[in-house]
């Protein structure tokens, strides 16, 4: 169990040298895919491994000459990254539309980055009605085909419900590791949690679902830690949150019993279902409305309700807001989530991400006062 | 330096044009009006059925000129906004939350809850301000979503999906607000007398060409409601022959708007609606006149190119993306060949890249459209990081300094082109 966690932990604080070993080893192709929806099944079908862009340790410096500072994290490392040459071993990215940093970032990339390939989806809103569907099928089809170009592979319906079943099972054995928390909470460290679920983002799924099935066992012999205050998180969109952080929370006597976060609970929510239009599958589960993502434009379904459930099931005591510092799809939703938190009597406290600077004696304090309202110690 | 700033008379009557608008929809309830709030720039589709339309960012400038923007944004942040929240989607929290807490604000930029707001998702955020205003007080919506694209080929594609959604989802929704079919004859006439306006400001575009410029991006920039939300409003046209005059009568005696006139300047992004007198005044000593920008350039309309009959939806929909500019002004990629034409018609010297903090619709990608610009033209430019209405993200040092620094480089420049 230990050497798993740890092959997750390295993998996920240095994936660059992993990767390029990788790609290097078994001679295929890394396509880089901006979070949080890009039906990575496509790309894995085409006979290439997609990993989901991170975010890196380190502070953005040359970027800085093409980014400004009020942008989220994960843009800004991400360009640095890129004006640093750290990427070059990434075939290819996709993007899409789902924010204002990602709808202009491609620019930048393919002006210092150059990859071979860069593709952008405009994937729609949620809004009503059989267009939106309709054009969501058709960019599917169109990342669809341009792979197929790039890659010189035909991606056939076999083909593709095959990668849907690998992810499938991905997300299934994912879904084991998180009905264990929640069954006794502190059996997995948040920052163990967080190193699972983004180590499948960034390796093959078929070896992390190999990973899952023999970590599995071992977690259920563990023994939880003792019984602490019972929180939940939520937010985070698109990137990890600092291992310090999530280590503070617990350090300071709470449990983190579930989240919905997207390097969390969202990233493998929702299976897609083998057909004979896998491409509409893919546009299926696109289409889902659960679990609520701020960035796809559904004005009906509450994302307060959804995580107000979370805390009710898991009989938390308290949520903690994890904001990424410049995130707008988040930002334009805190103010609401946070109303209806106090109006449902749910304790809930902001800790907002910084790239760079995490001010821990800050988020300290406010944790600490969090605790003192929800009556921990 | 000794300057001179030629204020122009004609600009004076765009206040009460633009007030009698906003008056407008304010009493429009009482006078038993239907009324739309409207993001991106679909408002055209209400005005056809007669309703009053608010406009999202046209809203958020009238509060920034009328100087309402620091305190509506002070109540939206009582009321729970971050300030790292784009202002446009917080002055209107602000607003609503002043109307549903009674909070006083003056009466000019109150606006009527509308029995519909329209979420033009042109960007991002204009959804969000239709999805928190919904949860805030239930109003329907209907969206209609309008990427802008990056690449030309993707330009047809997404411009079919824009009809299709306006065909399959707005105007069924207006027509059941409306409670009567959707009125295409008001449509084409609203576009007929955009198409005149149009005309006239293109031939007012014409003088920028000349040096001195009688008149600057400033002034075009107050002068855009006409053809933008005051749209169909026949008092436009007048508005534009006065202004086409006093252009010719200043060109024809060589009076320049800001005089002498030094270094002609492209500015891109939004216009800093609450700070406009700010950023001439620090301008002009220098010489410095504003006097083309992608935003008020390249938003719709062409009006060489509408044609209001037989299909106004088409002629509309062709505006927003394949004949138009509002597709090609928003991301850096298809923008960079028109600001390359501007430079070129302008004889521009010098780049001021105006990074809106809460807008990244505004802010990606400056610095390296500078950097191409300077390698095709050896033009140099200069970010100014700050926000178009929230007056705590100016700073006046940065300003000045970044000012200084670009006349420097355009006088650095020209002296070596002379060597
Ligand atoms: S974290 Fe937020 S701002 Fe950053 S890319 Fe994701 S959705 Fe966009
Ligand atoms: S982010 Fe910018 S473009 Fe989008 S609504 Fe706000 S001000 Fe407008």
């Amino acid at each position: 169990m230990e050497r798993i966690l740890k092959k997750f932990f390295e993998l996920t604080a240095n994936p660059y040298g992993s990767l390029a070993e990788w790609k290097e080893k078994n001679k295929k192709k890394v396509i880089g895919c901006y979070p949080m929806q890009l039906p990575e099944e496509i790309i894995h079908a085409a006979g290439m491994l997609p990993v989901i862009i991170w975010r890196s340790n380190e502070p953005v410096t040359m970027g800085h000459a093409h980014i400004a500072p009020f942008n989220c994290g994960l843009t800004r490392s991400f360009v640095d990254d890129a004006v640093k040459g750290k990427l070059s071993f990434l075939d290819g990215v996709v993007f899409y539309r789902m924010c204002l940093q990602a709808q202009s970032l491609p620019f930048i990339i393919e002006r210092n980055a150059c990859p071979s390939y860069m593709e952008y989806l405009y994937l729609p809103a949620l809004y009503p009605g059989a267009s939106i569907r309709d054009y969501l099928i058709e960019e599917f089809e169109r990342l669809k085909k341009s792979l197929e170009e790039f890659g010189g592979q035909e991606i056939t319906v076999q083909s593709l419900n095959r990668s849907i079943s690998v992810y499938n099972r991905n997300r299934r054995l994912l879904a084991e590791v998180y009905a264990l928390r929640r069954e006794k909470p502190g059996l997995i460290k948040g920052r163990e949690m967080q190193a699972i679920v983004n180590s499948s983002m960034l390796m093959p799924k078929e070896e992390h679902n190999r990973l899952l099935e023999e970590l599995i066992p071992e977690l259920k012999k563990r023994s939880p830690a003792d019984q602490k205050v019972r929180v939940v998180i939520y937010g985070g969109l698109c990137q990890t949150v600092q291992p310090e952080v999530l280590d503070l929370i617990e350090s300071l006597g709470m449990v983190i019993v579930d989240d919905d976060m997207y390097v969390g609970s969202r990233y493998f929510a929702n299976e897609v279902e083998a057909s004979e239009k896998p491409v509409e599958s893919l546009a299926n589960r696109y289409l889902k409305k659960l679990p609520p993502c701020p960035t796809k434009g559904d004005w009906e379904t509450d994302w307060t309700d959804y995580v107000i459930e979370i805390v009710k099931r898991n009989k938390a005591q308290g949520v903690i807001t994890m904001l990424v510092k410049f995130c707008p799809p988040h930002l334009c939703y805190y103010p609401d989530l946070k109303r209806k938190f106090a109006e449902h009597g749910i304790p809930e406290v902001l800790i907002e991400l910084e790239h760079e600077v995490i001010s821990l004696e800050q988020t300290r304090t406010r944790l600490q006062s969090f605790i003192e309202i929800i009556g921990g110690v | 330096m000794e300057y001179k700033l030629n204020r122009l008379k004609t600009t004076s009557l765009i206040g009460p044009m633009v007030d009698k608008h906003w008056e407008g929809l304010r009493l429009a309830k009482q006078k038993g009006e239907k009324v739309a709030w409207c993001s991106g720039p679909l408002f055209i589709f209400p005005y056809a059925m007669n309703m009053k339309c608010h406009f999202m960012a046209g809203y958020a400038a009238y509060c920034g000129g009328r100087n309402q923007a620091d305190r509506l944004l002070e109540i939206a942040e009582d009321d729970g906004d971050l300030p790292d929240t784009c202002s446009y989607h917080r002055l209107h929290m602000g607003m609503a939350a002043a109307v549903e807490k009674g909070i006083p604000v003056k009466e000019e930029v109150i606006l009527p809850i509308p029995d519909l707001m329209i979420s033009g998702r042109l960007c991002p955020e204009m959804s969000h301000y239709a999805e928190g205003l919904y949860r805030k007080m239930g109003i329907r919506v209907v969206g209609v979503d309008a990427a802008p694209p990056h690449r030309e080929e993707d330009m047809l594609p997404m411009e079919r999906f824009f009809e299709r959604q306006i065909k399959e989802n707005l105007i069924p929704a207006l027509e059941e607000v409306c409670g009567r079919p959707f009125d295409y004859d008001r449509m084409s006439e609203i576009l007929a007398v955009l198409k005149k306006t149009a005309e006239l400001r293109n031939e007012c575009w014409e003088y920028f060409k000349k040096t001195p410029s009688p008149w600057t991006l400033w002034d075009y920039g107050v002068s855009i409601a006409p053809v933008f939300y005051l749209m169909g409003n026949p008092e436009t046209i007048p508005y534009y022959e006065k202004l086409k005059a006093e252009l010719a009568e200043r060109a024809e005696q060589n009076v320049g708007a800001v005089e002498p006139e030094k270094y002609r300047l492209y500015w891109d992004g939004w216009l800093p609606w609450g700070f406009l007198g700010k950023f001439i005044r620090k301008m002009a000593p220098f010489g410095a006149v504003p006097l083309v920008g992608r935003y008020p350039w390249e938003f719709f309309p062409h009006p060489e190119r509408i044609e209001p009959y037989p299909d106004p939806v088409r002629t509309f929909v062709k505006q927003v993306y394949s004949d138009g500019g509002l597709a090609r002004a928003n991301l850096p990629a298809l923008a960079l060949p028109e600001i390359c034409k501007w430079i070129e018609t302008y004889s521009i010297d010098g780049l001021i890249m105006f990074s809106s903090k809460t807008c990244r619709m505004w802010n990606m990608g400056h610095p390296d459209t500078i950097d191409e610009i300077e390698r095709r033209y050896g033009i140099p430019g200069v970010v100014i990081e700050a926000d178009m209405v929230d007056s705590r993200m100016l700073s006046e040092a940065q300003i000045d300094t970044r000012l200084s620094a670009l006349f420097e480089m355009i006088e650095t420049r020209k002296k070596a082109r002379k060597r």
